[in-house]
């Protein structure tokens, strides 16, 4: 029914793929890997946050053991990375999370908007039984989104500015500390240092308002979406989020917490298997001794001693390269380009269950089963392991990933011998020591199993406030132009080969095959424009033409593009997310 | 006529069923949940149990349901219409359940009559299971469709002491029982009184939901329902189409060739009227875009007195599925509630 469905393993011969048997396959794809690691050039691995735990597993063993390389990443963490370093920087080594049940019985919820209801349909189901329940909702963002329409109290930014509402309700925070003497967990030197920093941030009745309510409640959630954009005021951004959280108690209680709201199903487990170049197995660093050497243990081999590239450092200096259900074009902020290099590959093999872009550039394309035709876990983003059983078998010849995976691990010389996606899930209880126990907990005919557990309140740390407060500015330009999300509804695969699912998709590239600005009434009227006319957008960067969209939930002065149009409007965006733009209409 | 057979002497007749054809009935699925599926052993199936979340309706109207095949021959097409004529037997529906299909079959009677949807009905025999205990959120007493039934079924069975009593109501019904006549004795008075008295008193014993369709279909099907009030509705809806999808009442539908090149097969799939593509025009049109006029057409089809008469009944059976599925806060009790109050969350 899915489109495009690879049920074959193909090799390029002669420039065309042909049909070839798995050993042939695997024969060639050892041999000329082999070629690549002894000439000494560039190899790694991509996995992917719509893989298994069990296959991104073996991916990232595949790459530090197989192919001696810490080269190991997958796309969509390279556009939540500066987001990932801002929690980080307080939370310490793990993703923080909050369960949905924790966010339903919040009575306070403080959300920093991308577009919550349309991305994460089951948080905002969870945040509308609190609000059932009467708790205050406090949104953050530039659109009146439907979250914002139900909340307690919107408070509106410019897009890019998000930083001067957090450190505002930061102040109001402390001033409420220091008013009311409560006892807060930031005291003595370290919060009078903070004090002196915010003492003159602005705090208007809405921060006072809002910093009241999260100061005063038992429960409260931190929810923050990842809208993409590099630079340093994402991570800026999340620091300061986090430690609002931090600051008011809320990051370490029991049934209060942080959760980052990411696209992509497995995205935390991915995380979690360590497939990123930064990361062993159970999220340790990949420099860290100990962690270093329980593995090396464990494996039976030393882990590489360099330090591995990002996927998009990846793409642009690799020779070869082994992709596992990972789509760089689709995800990627600048996807074209990825697309482009990635031709220059000499050696590229794409394990997946559909003819993506990437695989029809592919030497050698080895079918997998899809989520439903495989056994194995993944790690949902409150951080609950659930398992997915095979409920149909692969079509043709396509076998399940962990299966591809732990072959190609073979022909590595990789040790382990995995018979089942069992047998790898037991591995991973010995590689990651918070999934010791999944293992037993999920034999019993359980579904799921929590492996994420509060932020320990002994470890977040509250960055120095100059780090927070730094590069806050009154400056103001007549426009704004933003890249909304960080999810290409139309390129992903699961949705692009759904003839069900992709119908919105193609009903907007119906109508705006080169994309499009949204904008409120009022400056489409300013500019004599209506739906359709296309304006002029001139920034920094360069400029575009495109058309316009009118959108109600739009303040004047804000243009926003979808996460899809990217790079449609990257002559105007340039590496950013947010730019100042003026406008003109043709 | 109405017999009894002995809780013992059911498995006799289930293993007869089930060498007459296909048997259908709730089920333990792997994780505990209940589910309706093929059953192969007598012993598979329940006969205390919740209802599943999904209803089967999915047995008459497939979630992919081949209409035609479609072939090419040289610069021809060849169009064959397939049908389903397997003989089957759903066992153990709830009253609910059964009502549900009633009104979905009653739609495809409509001119013109659906043949691939008819075939397959006129094949199954809908053996009920009275409830004896309501569920935590139904609500079939304001639906007039349980927790017992006077019609929709062939057979009907409520469990007494030792024995379930046996409502025979088609001929379908009657040739069910055929296949073990010996098993089945006619009901005394006292059995049939005895069902009569279960009836009275498990409708004692409902849940808090209720929802009143006629004050509601007097002011939707009058103009009085005030846009501002399915706008405001409409924010708590999150418009993931799972309430349309466990309807037992529900049949929006799209087509889709599905195929390779040369060999085709022309399907109905389920569909929401949620989604915001469903009425989406080849032009790029769509006259529903907003949320808040999907909704209102949906409660429109559900309680508009201009489908009541239509189909004979309200659009909703009372299985309190859509409560428990509606991830914001827009299932049939609250909604029709607010239509009836003229206002949401009071």
């Amino acid at each position: 029914m899915w489109g495009d469905r690879l049920s074959q393993p193909l090799l390029r011969k002669n420039e065309k793929l042909e049909c070839v048997s798995w050993d042939e396959a695997f024969d060639q794809i050892s041999k000329q890997f082999r070629r690549l690691i002894e000439a000494g050039k560039t190899v790694g691995v991509l996995g992917s946050a719509r893989a298994t735990n069990e296959e991104n597993y073996l991916a990232g063993k595949l790459a530090r053991v197989g192919l001696r390389t810490n080269n190991i990443d997958f796309s969509y963490h390279c556009l939540c990375l500066p987001l990932f370093e801002g929690l980080e920087d307080v939370c310490g080594g793990r993703l923080p999370a909050t369960r949905l049940n924790d966010i339903a019985s919040s009575q306070v919820i403080l959300l920093l908007e991308g577009n919550s209801a349309e991305t994460h349909p089951r948080v905002a189901s969870s945040i509308m039984k609190a609000l059932e329940h009467g708790a205050h909702l406090i949104t953050i963002g530039y659109r009146r989104t439907q979250m914002a329409r139900l909340s307690s109290l919107h408070l509106f930014t410019t897009p890019g500015k998000e930083r001067e509402v957090i450190c505002g309700l930061l102040a109001a925070v402390l001033e409420l500390h220091r008013q009311e003497q409560i006892l807060a967990p930031v005291r003595g030197e370290r919060y009078e240092e903070l004090w002196r920093n915010f003492e003159k941030v602005e705090r208007t009745k809405e921060f006072r308002q809002a910093a009241e309510w999260v100061t005063r409640a038992e429960r409260a959630t931190f929810l923050l979406a990842c809208n993409g954009g590099g630079g340093d005021h994402v991570r800026m951004d999340a620091a300061a989020f986090a430690s609002l959280a931090a600051v008011t108690g809320h990051l370490s209680k029991t049934g209060s917490g942080l959760l980052p709201l990411v696209a992509q199903s497995n995205f935390r487990g991915a995380y979690d298997m360590g497939v990123t170049p930064k990361r062993l197995p159970g999220c340790e660093r990949w420099d860290d001794a100990q962690a270093r050497q329980r593995l090396q243990g464990l494996w039976g081999s030393h882990l590489p001693p360099d330090q591995g590239r990002l996927a998009e450092d990846l793409l642009q200096s690799a020779n070869g390269l082994i992709v596992l259900a990972d789509d760089p074009p689709a995800v990627l902020p600048k996807g074209e380009q990825a697309l482009a290099v990635m031709e220059n590959l000499e050696l590229l093999v794409v394990l997946d269950a559909f003819g993506t872009r990437i695989a029809r550039q592919a030497h050698a394309l080895l079918p997998i089963g899809s989520f439903a035709e495989t056994d194995g876990t993944v790690t949902n983003m409150e951080g609950r392991v659930q398992r997915l059983r095979a409920a149909v078998s692969p079509p043709g010849k396509a076998k399940p990933g962990w299966q591809v995976l732990a072959e190609l691990c073979v022909r590595f010389g990789v040790g382990g011998s995995f018979g089942s996606a069992k047998d790898v899930l037991h591995e991973i209880g010995l590689a990651a020591p918070q999934y010791a126990e999944v293992e037993q907990r999920l034999a019993d005919n359980e579904w799921s199993t929590a492996v994420v557990e509060n932020v320990d309140g002994a470890r977040y740390s509250v960055p120095a406030p100059e780090g927070i407060v730094a590069g806050l500015s009154s400056a103001r330009s007549s426009h704004v132009l933003v890249s909304e999300g960080s999810f290409d509804w139309g390129r992903d695969p699961l949705v692009m080969f759904s003839p069900t699912l992709n119908r919105d998709y193609w009903s907007e590239r119906k109508l705006f095959p080169r994309g499009f600005v949204e904008m409120c009434q009022r400056d489409a009227d300013a500019l004599k424009v209506s739906v359709g006319n296309r304006v002029r957008l001139r920034s920094a960067h360069g400029e575009v033409v495109v058309p316009i969209k009118v959108c109600g939930d739009l303040k004047p002065g804000v243009l926003s593009v979808p996460y899809a149009f990217r790079e449609e409007l990257a002559g105007v965006l340039g590496r950013g997310s947010v730019t100042a733009v003026s406008i003109e209409a043709l | 006529m109405t017999y009894t057979i002995e809780k013992r002497a059911v498995r006799e007749w289930l293993q007869k069923l089930l060498g007459t054809g296909e048997v259908i009935a709730p089920v333990r699925g792997p994780c505990g949940d209940v589910l309706f599926s093929t059953v192969h052993l007598p012993d598979e199936v329940l006969w205390n149990f919740e209802n599943s979340l999904p209803p089967p309706k999915q047995l008459v109207l497939p979630q992919t349901d081949t209409l035609l095949k479609i072939n090419r021959n040289g610069d021809r097409y060849e169009i064959e219409p397939t049908y389903d004529d397997a003989r089957r037997f759903l066992l153990n529906v709830r009253s609910c359940d059964a009502k549900g299909i009633a009104f979905v079959t009653r739609m495809h009677e409509m001119e013109p009559a659906d043949a691939s949807y008819l075939r397959r009905v006129a094949n199954l025999t809908i053996i009920t299971l009275s409830c004896k205990v309501p569920c935590p959120s139904g609500f079939c007493v304001c639906t007039g469709s349980g927790p017992f039934l006077s019609d929709s079924y062939d057979l009907q069975l409520t469990e007494l002491d030792e024995s379930y009593l046996v409502e025979v109501g088609s001929e379908k019904g009657d040739s069910a029982l055929s296949s073990a006549p010996s098993l089945f004795r006619v009901a005394t008075e006292y059995q049939v009184s005895q069902r009569k008295e279960l009836e009275i008193e498990t409708k004692k014993h409902f849940g808090e939901e209720t929802c009143h369709f006629a004050s509601a279909m007097r002011r939707i099907s009058t103009g009085r329902v005030q846009d501002s009030l399915w706008e405001e509705m409409s924010e708590w809806c999150l418009g993931c189409g799972g309430c349309n999808l466990i309807c037992p009442t529900c049949y929006c539908f799209s087509v889709k060739d599905l195929g390779n090149d040369g060999a085709w097969t022309r399907c109905r799939m389920w569909d929401s009227c949620q989604y915001a593509a469903f009425t989406l025009e080849a032009s790029g049109h769509n006259p529903r875009a907003d949320r808040k006029q999907r909704m209102k057409r949906r409660f429109f089809h559900k309680a508009s007195a201009q489908y009541y008469q239509r189909d004979c009944a309200v659009g909703c059976v009372g299985c309190g599925r859509c409560i428990k599925v509606c991830l914001g806060a827009t299932n049939m009790p609250a909604v029709i509630g607010a239509i009836r109050k003229g206002k949401w969350n009071d």
